[in-house]
């Protein structure tokens, strides 16, 4: 990297907050992209990594860059999926690491978090006050910024949808270096920074960066439960979804998970998987303000699977049992990927989840190949892993997974429901996106890009 | 009176930290300090007691005292306690220690304050006893209006005084009541299995600052001279070059050890959930920036390969000396 | 039940979830409705050891605690995971009790309720974190104890084969009746099926007080009375504070050395 460029840098932030040391710069480089749609980074030694304290840093830091053309790379927790951090090419990585302000604003029921605060550190600082908060895409390492920009969603998604329904006001640095400030502690806002703030969210980070946030905390429920119901038969499980939640009742989340994965992933964390019944599982999280409601919803989701042919249902209430099961259900993912090629982020309208399966089982025979399953079973968002397979070569896995996301597109759905595109999914944007809507972006981008005359 | 815990004729270190803070409070009270040793053979053991601090060490030598009995350790030390009539009695918090004590606070129906970390006189004289209690977040300041005030004091808190072998004090051998079948038996001693991480009191963790697996040999052997064991961070556990059982971190084990030595570790929220809780955390890292640092009481921001080595030849050369 | 049949007693301690409990400063004490109570995780160790012994040895389980009366939804999730019958001591002259008034209670508890052959508890609790009560109350029963059990490989009527820990693991034998506590490698206590939590919902609970166990006890030995602990303050600790000391340049490594020699690190 350009001594001047890091001396610039260091003039921004101070000495002690920018890295260009190779060795350290290494911690850096990566996500936890799949091995198999990975993208290479470049060389340590032409990647320097800058830490801005505030908006006003990020602002000069983006001014810097654009004046010397050098790529910014914005990194969070380095938890996504897509390699949207990986600086693919020579230039500064922005990491928001120290961007750690947080407020529970109790009377409003609101938080306002730093861009790097963690969803770990959130979700303590939010309990501490009695409050709750719903979106977890597993890994709490990830950071409130990133978690935005990607438009995170996770595990207790059904009730109230992904990280857009949470934030109510934004902090973003425009890629010119405009501190914008939209929207605030505010329940409604119908003027255009309201709306304005919703095309910097799940876009990835490609129009501005986002440095802080105001969102929407959810009260404490009194009563809360995972209810673990396990299946001999997979489509019976998973039919079984859209039928629970035609019944009116809207769980927190609905999880699918299989006995092999599950077992794998409980031992891996010297835990145990509760049930020794069954091969497929629901997850079902409930949450409610008291016991009496709680159990009412408890026993009708249970008929409903047991008049699919579940088997019966095991209850976990105290707060350690119900961690631990969102624990082994979040480290599928880690536990599979030393064995996996890549894992697809299919999305169907939920009503097809089944004819989803079906399609997947008719791979896994093409194929002769065991594809691992899990994913959130109520948004029709699963996550087929594409195993590494002696032999094969990069023709071969490329080619399974274009038939995986093909499906998808077929049944209504997209490439990626909640893991995003990245630099790593580039490619695939136009099975889901027009080439007018692509330009579109294109065009937003630009405009966004272009220093403003006055 | 100070309990002195021995296993197969070694005494407990924290048996001489007792007689440490046992020595102060007697002198404040000005009353004497006594101590009490069950075991077989152990008379010349029980020298060292007086060495560091006890004026007085009560003997129960018997070959069904060799091994640790909670119920022939208690008969025998209420004895003791209704003769003597203590005024303070002080029990490591060990896991044999805190088995016995409450044996032995019911048997004379007094008082029991368990796992204290301070122990101080008020104006009155009595004692107060402070234990952390809601798990660490409050203080709780205890006293006991029964006599003898009874107290388990955890271990390494209290400093142990420089053993004095010119000290003088009076060995007492007392007579063992001996119970044909108190109803418990150790049959045998287990080998500890697999490294058990979590409660280790020394880690020495490596993270991606480290080159090649063969280099966790280095932190081996400081780990070793430290008397710990050596863990990992995620990404040496993804590239295989360590066990799981060894990875410190939300997905791992989550480790409270007295001191942890971070090498190469940068410190990302997953692995700072594992340990941060820890006593006291020394970070070696080339990134000055390293997030491990703002969990750091001591830091060296430099190339862990020319640090590391330093710290081992340091110990080995006061190993020697000894 | 019979006379021959093999009876446990589970103690079970209603604890606030300490990730959510929050503690009263001014006034010293713990806020009781900033959090539900649950079992003490260790006694769910404890209750998931009776049940697969009774598994084994056929017989009841019988869970005891002494709580506000509030706990007794704690003890129907006892009765959901196995329990046959749970009794809950609940007074106002029980509360305000330290480790000894409290073993005494259950101690009389457990004599009033007859026969046992084996008596279980968690290695400690999470709020109290004394490991006190266990051995205390085989004090008063009279009966020998096994503390940190962290297996039990062998179970008859008779006497039960134990891994303990004692500073290192023993392989011990204990003859009944007795009373064993328990760590959390003990075991992994199962989820309760749906539908045995729906029927523990409808369970009763045996709620005794203190005048009931006047045939059996001193009631004056229960509760504040009873205690001869007392708490006189309490302080919330100041926060921790990383002591930061980050060096850099030549004599770094020298520095550090010296700064964990003063702490008596390098011992």
């Amino acid at each position: 990297m350009r001594e001047d460029i890091v001396e610039a840098l260091k003039n921004i932030v101070g000495d002690d907050w920018v890295v260009n040391n190779p060795e350290a710069v290494k911690s850096y480089l990566e996500d936890e992209t799949e091995p198999g749609v990975k993208v290479e980074p470049a060389p340590a030694t032409d990647v320097v990594v800058v830490k801005p304290v505030n908006a006003q840093e990020v602002s000069e830091i983006l001014k810097l860059a654009n004046r010397e053309g050098v790529p910014v790379y914005v990194r969070g927790g380095g938890t996504g999926l897509a390699c949207g951090c990986v600086p693919s090419k020579p230039g500064v990585v922005i990491s928001m690491e120290r961007m750690k302000e947080i407020e529970i604003d109790k009377e409003n029921l609101m938080a306002v978090v730093g861009a790097g605060v963690t969803l770990g550190e959130l979700l303590k600082a939010a309990a501490k006050e009695g409050f709750f908060f719903p979106p977890h895409p597993g890994d709490e390492g990830a950071q409130i910024g990133g978690l935005i920009a990607c438009n995170a969603v996770g595990a207790r998604a059904v009730r109230t949808g992904p990280m857009r329904n949470y934030v109510l006001g934004l902090e973003v640095v425009l890629p010119t270096g405009e501190i914008l400030r939209l929207g605030g502690r505010l329940v409604k806002d119908n003027t255009g920074a309201g709306k304005l703030m919703h095309l910097f969210i799940g876009t990835e980070g490609i129009l501005g960066v986002i440095t802080k946030a105001v969102l929407r905390l959810s009260p404490q429920y009194k009563a809360t439960a995972t209810m673990v119901v396990p299946f001999n038969d997979r489509r019976a499980c998973l039919n079984t979804v859209p039928e629970i939640l035609q019944s009116g009742i809207i769980p927190l989340g609905i999880e699918y998970v299989q006995k092999k994965e599950v077992e794998l992933t409980a031992k891996r964390l010297g835990l145990e998987w509760p049930s020794k019944e069954g091969e497929y599982y629901l997850l079902i999280m409930l949450a409610e303000f008291n016991e009496d409601t709680l159990y009412a919803q408890l026993e009708e989701i249970a008929s409903i699977c047991r008049k699919n042919g579940s088997l019966e249902p095991l209850l976990a209430e105290t707060p350690e049992e119900q961690t631990n099961i969102l624990k082994i259900r979040s480290e599928i993912y880690p536990t599979l990927k030393p064995y996996m090629e890549d894992s697809p982020d299919i999305t169907v309208p939920p009503a097809n989840i089944g004819k989803l399966i079906e399609e997947l089982e008719k791979l896994e025979r093409k194929y002769d190949i065991y594809i691992p399953l899990f994913g959130h079973a109520a948004d029709g968002n699963l996550h087929p892993v594409i195993p590494v397979k002696e032999g094969w070569t990069k023709e071969q896995y490329e080619k399974l997974r274009m038939e995986m996301y093909q499906i998808a597109v077929k049944l209504g759905g997209v490439t990626t429901g909640e893991h995003g595109v990245g630099e790593a999914r580039k490619k695939y944007l136009k099975l889901n996106l027009s080439n007018e809507a692509i330009e579109t972006l294109r065009k937003i981008k630009k405009v966004l890009e272009t220093t403003p005359s006055h | 009176m100070v309990f002195a815990e021995q296993h197969n004729g070694k005494i407990h270190p924290v048996t001489f930290e007792l007689l440490s803070k046992g020595r102060e409070l007697a002198d404040r009270k000005e009353v004497e300090l006594s101590s009490v040793i069950l075991g077989h053979q152990i008379r010349e053991e029980a020298k060292e007691l007086i060495y560091y601090g006890a004026d007085k060490v009560f003997i129960f030598d018997h070959p069904t005292l060799k091994e640790f009995d909670s119920i022939l350790y208690k008969q025998n030390i209420v004895s003791l306690i209704r003769e003597e009539k203590p005024e303070i009695v002080l029990i490591g918090a060990t896991h044999l220690g805190r088995s016995l004590a409450p044996r032995i606070a019911a048997a004379l129906n007094t008082g029991l304050t368990a796992d204290c970390i301070d122990l101080q006189l008020d104006e009155d004289g009595e004692l107060i006893q402070v234990r952390p209690a809601f798990t660490g977040n409050i203080l709780a300041y205890i006293k006991t209006k029964t006599k003898p005030v009874m107290t388990t004091v955890r271990y390494k808190v209290f400093k142990a005084r420089e053993r004095d072998p010119m000290r003088k004090g009076e060995i007492i051998e007392k007579e063992v009541k001996v119970v044909e079948d108190t109803g418990t038996k150790i049959l045998g001693k287990i080998p500890r299995e697999a490294v058990n991480i979590s409660d280790a009191g020394v880690v020495v963790a490596g993270g991606r600052g480290l080159r090649r697996p063969d280099d966790l040999k280095m932190l081996e052997e400081l780990a070793s001279l430290l008397g710990g064991v050596v863990g990992v961070s995620r990404p040496l556990v993804d590239e295989g070059w360590a066990s799981k059982d060894r990875q410190v971190g939300f997905s791992g084990n989550i480790v409270k050890p007295k001191l942890y030595v971070a090498v190469g570790i940068s410190g990302s929220p997953q692995h700072l959930a594992g340990m941060k809780d820890s006593e006291i955390v020394v970070a070696i890292n080339v990134d000055p920036s390293a997030p491990i640092f703002n969990v750091a009481d001591y830091g060296v921001v430099g190339d862990l390969y020319e640090v590391i080595p330093k710290p081992i030849e340091k110990i080995k050369l006061r190993k020697m000396k000894l | 039940m019979t006379d021959n049949e093999f009876h446990i007693v589970v103690l079970i301690k209603p604890v606030p979830d300490m990730e959510k409990v929050r503690f009263d400063v001014e006034k010293g004490v713990v806020d009781r409705s900033s959090a539900p109570l649950e079992i003490n995780p260790f006694d769910l160790n404890a209750l998931e050891a009776a049940v697969q012994i009774k598994e084994k040895l056929g017989g009841e389980v019988t869970a005891v605690s002494m709580a506000p009366p509030a706990a007794e939804s704690v003890l129907r999730d006892a009765i959901a995971r196995g329990a046959d019958r749970a009794v809950l001591l609940t007074d106002r002259r029980f509360a305000g009790a330290d480790t000894l008034a409290t073993s005494y209670a259950l101690a009389s508890a457990i004599r009033k309720l007859g026969r046992f052959n084996l008596i279980i508890c968690g290695e400690k609790t999470v709020d109290g974190d004394t490991g006190q009560v266990g051995p205390e109350v085989a004090e008063m029963l009279g009966i020998p104890h096994i503390a940190y059990v962290t297996e039990i490989r062998e179970v008859t009527k008779e006497k039960l084969l134990v891994v303990s820990e004692l500073g290192a693991p023993y392989l011990m034998e204990l003859k009944l009746p007795g009373l064993i506590t328990v760590t959390k490698d003990v075991n992994k206590p199962r989820l309760p099926t749906l539908k045995d939590k729906l029927k523990a919902r409808k369970a009763k609970v045996e709620v005794w007080s203190a005048d009931d166990l006047a045939d059996v006890a001193d009631v004056s030995r229960f509760g504040f009375s009873g205690s001869p602990t007392q708490v006189v303050k309490v302080l919330v600790p100041p926060m921790k504070k990383r002591r930061s000391q980050i060096f850099k340049g030549e004599d770094a490594v020298d520095k550090l050395i010296e700064a964990l020699e003063m702490e008596g690190l390098l011992r």
